[in-house]
């Protein structure tokens, strides 16, 4: 089925292909790899949505 | 439908949860604890998509409105803001194996609201998140020399 128009010509909110989790089945030991820095998001951003304010 | 201004909004999350092919057991258990987060007010759903992948890899978009019978999520439904573009179908839809079903969940963790809007409010940033699985947490214990003699003890 089609998507909404209000979807379509919009700037997304994931920004990147997801990779999929790894299904674990039992207990694992987990890595010991450091912890990245997030993004800092500086100011509310509306990348692609010039003008329409969305009600969320 | 809240307008909640963004300085007192709560974190926002995203799950996508996959159901392969032939291991689909919708029993309506999976809304009925997805209306007690929201009746409860842990939780806010901002937008549900169904996606189906199929096999030469092209996804089908199908909108909560779309499904008949939606019973008791036709609460959750008119509330929905539509926040997920087309694009991040695709994005989304990566994570999936072909012949499989997933849903998309868009949550605000309105538990956490407060607390994100006094860190905010103190000039605090979100630089990491992430969950553990639990998974990681029972080997952790259990590798724990000092946790595994005492337990029991």
């Amino acid at each position: 089925m089609p998507l909404r128009p209000a979807r379509r010509g919009r700037v997304g909110v994931i920004g990147h292909p997801v990779a999929k989790t790894a299904v674990v089945a039992r207990a694992v030991t987990p890595g010991r790899a450091p912890v990245a820095k997030t993004a800092v998001v500086a100011a509310a951003v509306t990348p692609g949505r010039g003008g329409r304010r969305r009600r969320i | 439908m809240t307008d909640t201004p963004l300085d007192e909004l709560g974190p926002v999350d995203y799950v996508v949860v996959e159901f392969p092919a032939g291991a689909k057991n919708f029993t309506g258990e999976m809304a009925a604890e997805l209306l007690k987060l929201v009746d409860a007010g842990t939780i806010r759903v901002i937008d549900v998509l169904i996606l189906d992948k199929n096999e030469d890899g092209s996804v089908d978009a199908t909108e909560l409105s779309d499904i008949e019978q939606l019973g008791e999520m036709e609460t959750i439904e008119a509330e929905l803001a539509e926040l997920l573009a087309a694009e991040d179908v695709d994005h989304l839809a990566a994570a999936m194996d072909p012949g499989s079903t997933a849903g998309v969940l868009i949550y605000e963790n309105l538990w956490a609201a407060p607390f994100a809007s006094a860190a905010r409010r103190s000039g605090g940033q979100l630089i990491a998140n992430g969950r553990i699985p639990i998974q990681a947490i029972i080997a952790s214990i259990e590798a724990d020399p000092v946790g595994a003699t005492t337990e029991g003890d």
